[in-house]
């Protein structure tokens, strides 16, 4: 009964055109369809999220569309009750057998409109290879409740997990993280240790210094270019927060180190550097 | 410029003729870039060779004298031979006889290419528009300052306008600061493609062609599985790589009248959009959107595909009769705007060219803010010191959107 209501719901949306593309309705006709599902509590929601295919290939864009509507509808003022309703609702489907395609989806509308209620049935969701990146940038949109989970997770987490984790630990500048960081520095796989290196840069760790410089001594490469950037990140991150003994220490290395032509740009911002960190 | 698939087959055969050719150039053989002389030869490289990208690569040449020697692609896998044609932008980045890069992959690479090609100390031209989100621009402007590297926007109107006298004209007026309450609106009606680059909703995923590298293509963007309109031009109608015709065109058809207006160093204060609620993949339909700016001057983007007309003002320029007697004397005695410098003249002077990686920036927000606003369905507030919506978080969160790892600014 609930079902077929919705169902009707969001079948007002419009068609598509001969060529497959979208008008959708004005606001004004949009929101008695949204006030409409939201009248029928968290089962409302539900019920729209069950019309969800495991694959996006048009056949589902009314219900798609539904609650993208509803992630928006809901972030205006006055909306905050019913967006924790249909926050709710949304995390509910996360986890367990339920399509995959469709908790992607549903995670991707948590980074529109979540909040940190929904942050642990987003962290569920890290370990798992498919949904990993799309948790992952949920909770970065969200940011309440994120650091945590990401924290919690990342011990267990290998592959593109692992690398998922380890990066938005480094987004949000964990500085608790600063130990799995420097681990990764001398991980195998390179893109976990210019990961690492641009983690601890973030966080702004004097004390990862040496680590970060030597992880920029690599040979001649896209590894050299990248974690030298990092190495001149941190030195200004210490530059800023008034360490230019700190910050100083690694302008001096980078302009004493790259001496090659090909890296005299890399030399002149660090002498530029040094000159603010009255080196 | 080619940009007919016979125009890009032509490009292409021509810099693969050249390939023997720097084989054995002394030059490709140096361990080290040559020093720079006013005649020096640029090693040039192509970052996205299809679409617009042998045009920029041509923009980028004018005016020096440039050798090809890298061109890469993510659906080159069936003939990246690592030397010159390649799959994987970073390996060319790291080969020290490039010193110019042109970018011409869709929108969604194009700031963190750019990033790592200044990390790498080369100049570029990047097609527009900039990016894809507001904290990109940012980036790729603080990285370019960091290593003090040229970049040049792809689009040219600016030059124009900046040796038009009108145009000088209403340039120094909006520079003055003499205008007490600035009355300009300027008004950009149709020419936004909104129908044309709409996406298609209705695309079963496929298995990607056996020479694309789809992974690589995806990027910092978030992982869909392959359908044909999501690569190969039709992009422009996905969030995920651009933003419709309203980010493809807009930033070609503002660059020009930001410089005119006086506004490469800000960015307006209120966004409202009249438009539908947004489709959570494709770009769709919308009808204008109203960018108000501190000083009072409005921006209006029209599409005249949607909805009703827009009719709460009416463009008008500011002119000197706005100026009270004691101001105009002033503004009489104000001198002309410097000459904006081409791409050519920016990398033999080390000075920032005329389309800038700031300037690009400030105009690729104009497009991210009534993206927003289109995507948020609200009127939002906008601080143009530190780039994010006042008061609003969810809107804050299309910004700085998480990347795909390992991608990240």
């Amino acid at each position: 009964m609930m079902q077929d209501k919705i169902a009707e719901l969001v079948d007002q949306i419009p068609a598509l055109d001969k060529r497959g593309t979208f008008t959708g309705p004005s606001w004004e006709e949009a929101t008695p369809i949204f006030d409409g599902v939201l009248a029928a509590g968290k089962e409302g929601v539900t019920a729209v999220v069950a019309m969800l295919k495991d694959v996006d290939d048009g056949a589902d864009y009314k219900a798609r569309y539904v609650l993208h509507g509803l992630a928006q509808y809901l972030g205006r003022p006055g909306k905050e009750a019913a967006r924790s309703l249909f926050v709710e609702a949304l995390a509910a489907q996360l986890g367990g057998d339920r399509p995959r395609g469709a908790q992607g989806y549903v995670a991707r509308q948590l980074q529109v409109i979540g909040t940190k209620e929904c942050a642990a049935a987003l962290g569920k969701l890290l370990p798992d290879p498919e949904l990993c990146e799309y948790a992952a940038q949920a909770l970065l949109a969200i940011r309440a409740g994120a650091v945590e989970e990401f924290r919690k997770t990342l011990p267990d987490l290998k592959g593109g997990p692992r690398l998922t984790v380890l990066q938005a630990l480094g987004v949000l500048a964990d500085a608790a993280s600063a130990d799995p960081m420097k681990a990764a520095l001398s991980d195998g796989d390179r893109e976990v240790r210019l990961a690492g290196g641009w983690g601890l840069a973030r966080i702004g760790d004097a004390g990862s210094a040496d680590a970060v410089l030597k992880a920029a001594d690599v040979e001649a490469g896209y590894e050299r270019i990248k974690a030298t950037s990092s190495a001149l990140l941190l030195a200004e991150k210490l530059l800023a927060a008034g360490k230019k003994a700190d910050a100083a220490r690694i302008y001096k290395h980078l302009k004493e180190t790259r001496t090659d032509a090909s890296e005299a740009y890399v030399a002149e911002a660090a002498a530029e550097g040094l000159a603010k960190a009255g080196g | 410029m080619p940009s007919s698939k016979l125009g890009r087959r032509a490009f292409l055969k021509d810099a693969a003729a050249s390939v023997g050719f720097f084989a054995v150039s002394p030059s490709a053989l140096r361990a080290d870039p040559p020093r720079r002389s006013p005649n020096e030869t640029y090693g040039g490289a192509l970052i996205g060779c299809g679409g617009r990208g042998p045009s920029t690569y041509k923009e980028m040449t004018k005016d020096l004298t440039v050798e090809m020697r890298a061109q890469c692609d993510v659906k080159f896998v069936d003939k990246a031979d690592n030397k010159m044609f390649y799959t994987d932008f970073r390996r060319v980045l790291e080969r020290k006889d490039i010193d110019l890069v042109a970018i011409g992959t869709p929108p969604h690479w194009h700031a963190l290419i750019s990033i790592a090609a200044a990390e790498a100390g080369k100049d570029v031209m990047c097609e527009k528009p900039m990016t894809r989100f507001i904290a990109e621009g940012r980036a790729v402007a603080d990285a370019f300052k960091r290593y003090k590297r040229i970049f040049q926007i792809g689009t040219f109107g600016r030059f124009g306008e900046s040796r038009n006298k009108n145009q000088i004209l209403t340039h120094k007026l909006m520079r003055s600061g003499l205008l007490k309450e600035n009355p300009g609106v300027f008004v950009k009606s149709g020419g936004l493609k909104v129908k044309e680059w709409s996406g298609r909703v209705n695309v079963a995923p496929q298995t990607p062609p056996a020479n694309l590298d789809w992974n690589l293509y995806v990027g910092a963007s978030p992982m869909k599985p392959y359908v044909p309109p999501r690569h190969g031009g039709t992009h422009r109608g996905y969030w995920d790589y651009e933003g419709g015709g309203l980010a493809d065109m807009a930033q070609h058809t503002l660059d020009p009248y930001q410089w005119t207006y006086g506004k490469d160093d800000t960015s307006p204060v209120e966004i409202e959009a009249s438009a539908p609620p947004a489709h959570p993949e494709v770009c769709a339909m919308w009808g204008w959107i109203e960018m108000k700016y501190a000083d009072g001057f409005t921006l209006v983007l029209e599409s005249g595909e949607w909805g009703n007309k827009y009719d709460r003002k009416q463009a008008r320029k500011p002119v000197l009769e706005d100026l009270d007697e004691e101001s105009r004397k002033k503004f009489q005695a104000m001198p002309d705007p410097e000459p904006l410098l081409t791409f050519a003249e920016a990398v033999k002077t080390r000075k920032p060219a005329g389309g800038n990686a700031e300037a690009a920036h400030r105009c690729a927000i104009l497009l991210h803010l009534a993206n927003i606003a289109i995507r948020t369905g609200r009127k939002l507030k906008f601080d143009p010191v530190k780039e994010e919506f006042v008061g609003d978080d969810l809107a804050n969160r299309y910004v700085n959107p998480p990347m795909r790892a390992p991608w990240h600014l």
